[in-house]
């Protein structure tokens, strides 16, 4: 039999895909079962709370970490033994860089840049410029958000297919997130740069995103495109006289001190919201993601 | 017509594309972009917002498929010029609808008479 058949038909299709990934650290688990599916040019935001294993599910996605159950590939091979043709394709930016701290910043672009064949060195000079950082300085010596700023100028300098940033935004200023959010979604768009960023700062993700997961409790909640997740989303609120009337399916159920009930619930094939919104004195509330990820993560 | 005549807010309910094209309609109904004047790129909207170009090309295409720009051969998107520059009344009526309902929304639930409403809104509207 050919080796090729043991993979899934969509795997070679997709920049990054992993299905029923597992993983615990000391007992608890982080992952329990991801499957998720990166299609090309997309650019997929992932949310979730802090400590939810977003950074474990990047990681095993990349094969950086092997998980206890699950696979994972990039570019249709196995993560854990990739080709250095497919490491070349990749950059990805951890959520605290260290590595090469011993190096300035220039050293540590020229070193890296060998191993990249579309490497864009203008691109460094004019943007290590723009962000006001001085290619001699050591590495070491750099603040959280500069270090940061030097890892995404790397990133984006290998001109990768896919581009993956566990929260690229932590240590930024607004004006340096604005500016790096510029550069992902022109990258996206022209270049078709396939990109997952993880991150719990929402707006960002509104901003340059066009589908968004939710990671909860080990599985991811939602994917769905960013337009149509604002679209086919709503909170029903039901006064607490009308609650028997609530509709059986709702993403998320909480009950209010005063007995009303707020639903988080989705628009049925024909674009209609539930029965229960059209009674007199029920509410229904377009959402904001942020809205939405709170409701449904509490 | 420049980049920054449109205003986004990525965290509101209603999708960007959407927000996109809604100021498009009332930039057009009320003449401040006149038929023939060209749009900004895809690229100058996304960059100068920072927000995705598939975002900024949707709305292009619904605000085309709705006849209220096209497109010129090598000259990007503009305003359509079949289009009467100022629209009918009741054209213009219609973009103020949604607000309109969610007014008598708020009216009802403070349970306000319609009268007093009424009389605010056109001391409002300089009557």
């Amino acid at each position: 039999m050919n080796a090729v058949l043991e993979y899934p038909d969509n795997v070679s299709a997709s920049p990054l895909t992993a299905s029923g990934l597992v993983h615990c650290y000391e007992g608890s688990n982080v992952l329990t079962g991801v499957d998720l599916t990166l299609t090309p040019g997309s650019v997929l935001g992932l949310v979730g709370r802090n400590g939810t294993g977003k950074s474990t599910l990047i990681r095993a996605m990349l094969g950086l970490l092997e998980p206890l159950a699950g696979s994972a590939f990039v570019f249709g091979e196995p993560a854990l033994k990739l080709s250095d043709e497919a490491k070349s394709r990749i950059a990805y930016v951890p959520q605290q860089p260290e590595a090469l701290a011993w190096l300035t910043v220039q050293q540590m672009l020229d070193f890296v840049g060998r191993f990249y064949p579309r490497w864009d060195a203008p691109f460094i000079r004019t943007t290590l410029e723009r962000w006001k950082i001085q290619p001699n300085r050591l590495l070491a010596k750099l603040s959280p958000g500069e270090r940061q700023r030097v890892d995404l100028i790397r990133a984006f300098a290998s001109q990768p297919e896919l581009l993956v940033l566990d929260e690229p935004a932590a240590s930024l200023d607004p004006v340096a997130r604005r500016e790096l959010l510029r550069e992902l979604a022109l990258r996206a768009g022209e270049s078709g740069t396939t990109v997952l960023f993880s991150t719990h700062i929402v707006s960002d993700l509104e901003r340059v995103a066009s589908e968004v997961a939710f990671l909860h409790e080990g599985k991811l909640l939602l994917h769905c495109g960013v337009d149509e997740t604002k679209e086919r989303y709503a909170r029903l609120w039901l006064p607490a006289k009308m609650t028997s009337a609530a509709p059986s399916q709702s993403l998320s159920r909480r009950r209010n001190q005063d007995g009303s009930l707020s639903l988080i619930v989705e628009r049925d094939r024909y674009g209609q919201w539930p029965q229960a919104s059209t009674m007199p004195g029920a509410r229904i509330d377009a959402l904001g993601l942020e809205d939405l990820f709170v409701e449904i993560a509490e | 017509m420049d980049a920054s005549l449109l205003t986004i807010q990525p965290n509101a309910p209603d999708p960007i594309y959407r927000q996109i094209v809604e100021q498009l309609r009332r930039l057009i109904a009320s003449g401040q972009l006149t038929s023939g004047e060209l749009l900004p790129s895809v690229r100058e909207v996304a960059g100068f917002h920072a927000i995705n170009p598939m975002t900024v090309s949707r709305a292009y295409g619904m605000a085309e498929a709705e006849g209220l720009l096209e497109r010129l051969r090598g000259k990007g998107m503009a305003v359509a010029a079949t289009r009467r520059t100022v629209q009918s009344e009741s054209q213009r009526m219609a973009l103020l609808e949604s607000q309109l309902q969610e007014l008598a929304r708020h009216a009802n639930e403070l349970e306000l008479p319609a009268e007093p409403v009424l009389r605010r809104l056109a001391k409002l509207l300089g009557d």
